[in-house]
């Protein structure tokens, strides 16, 4: 995979979490993170999260907006494909 | 102008004194009600409250390139996976504790040089492989100004990736950049009352049961309720057209969060002492002598 331009692959994903919501600023990558590893948690018991169960995460990491929660749930990591040719 | 022109012109328009009460705090979030406000003023101060509360944001960002050698005499490439300004952008973002008696670099001593009464230096040194976090930022000097979420992740190193930089932090305000903006999710709204009458809602008490802490009064006939602290199932009695619902636009319920950069409560001290700077500065182009 190539590099395109401003941290976005060419087909423009983001490749690491931005570290703020685009819209009102909040600090979210660092929720994400947790949030990533709750839901990894989940998968491994052999299924996948409820929308419930997203819901729950959200609110008790702090993010009640839905312009943050669309910075977390429509992201893709992509910078582990890009490691290698720093 | 003078103190007494500045003093007549208030005096002639509807000068009102303004009240505040803070209904929840905590350190980074708080929600207020401001009495005797008009809108425009409630709209300033949310500006005020966005773009005008300085802190700490990181400004310049020095990358070392070259080979690192460990102690071991492994050798690691300080170039990252990511472009190096991808990478400073994303330190420049990371919140720090910041302190408000530090000067602005402009108006600084040293004439916009730089020196420790307006810059907080920072310092990342890190060998892969394994996620380099805003809590690797190492504080040189005031060891009390360190970045307030340390678990951001900034960059990923691969194996015999190194990173090796160093960050100067200085004071500004959101109005010329987002980092440094310390609030987010600054919001109004009217102070609202429900008036309901118990003889045509039957279902008064459920709604008493279920928000008791947004009754203001009650009498044999009517019990008026009060949106302030928000309360879902009072949004059932905006459906209700026995209910009379009055909005008071002088009276405004703020709330908003912090980055963790600044507590909730020093930040809406600083606005509001800022907000009649900003109003006196006004009068002071209008009017004129
Ligand atoms: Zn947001
Ligand atoms: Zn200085």
């Amino acid at each position: 995979m190539v590099p395109g331009p401003r941290g976005r692959n060419l087909t423009g994903d983001y490749m690491i979490i931005p570290v703020r919501c685009f819209s009102c600023g909040k600090v979210i990558s660092s929720s994400s993170v947790k949030f990533e590893e709750k839901m990894a948690d989940i998968r491994k018991t052999g299924r996948e999260p409820t929308p419930d169960e997203i819901s729950r995460e959200m609110e008790s990491l702090g993010i009640h907006r839905y312009c943050c929660r669309r910075m977390i749930l429509s992201h893709i990591d992509l910078i582990d494909e890009i490691l290698p040719f720093s | 102008m003078t103190e007494q022109r500045r003093k007549a012109v208030r005096e002639a328009g509807e000068y009102k004194q303004m009240s505040v009460t803070i209904n929840t705090m905590s350190d980074d979030f708080i929600r207020f009600t401001v009495d005797g406000l008009t809108p425009s003023t409630a709209n300033a101060l949310r500006r005020t409250l966005m773009d005008d509360v300085p802190k700490l944001a990181i400004d310049k960002v020095i990358f070392h390139h070259g080979q690192i050698r460990d102690s071991e005499g492994n050798v690691y490439d300080s170039s990252l996976p990511l472009f190096d300004e991808i990478v400073a952008h994303r330190l420049s973002l990371v919140p720090i504790v910041s302190d408000l008696s530090m000067n602005f670099r402009d108006n600084c001593s040293c004439k916009g040089e730089g020196c420790p009464l307006c810059t907080m230096t920072f310092s990342i040194n890190k060998i892969g492989s394994g996620v380099v976090n805003s809590g690797d930022l190492q504080p040189v000097g005031k060891s009390d100004l360190v970045p307030a979420d340390k678990e951001i992740p900034i960059v990923k190193l691969g194996p015999r990736q190194a990173i090796l930089v160093t960050a100067e932090a200085i004071l500004g305000t959101g109005k010329k950049h987002t980092k440094w903006q310390v609030t987010s999710g600054v919001s109004y709204k009217y102070h609202r009352e429900f008036l309901v009458e118990k003889k045509k809602v039957k279902n008064w008490e459920t709604y008493k049961n279920h928000c008791p802490d947004s009754v203001l009064s009650e009498n044999a006939e009517r019990i008026v309720f009060s949106d302030d602290n928000r309360c879902t199932f009072l949004s059932q009695l905006l459906d209700n057209p026995d209910v009379k619902v009055t909005e008071d636009d002088t009276k405004y319920v703020f709330q908003f969060e912090t980055d963790g950069s600044l507590k909730a409560i020093d930040v809406l001290d600083y606005a509001l002492k800022r907000l009649s700077q900003r109003l006196n500065l006004l009068l002071d182009s209008v009017v004129g002598d």
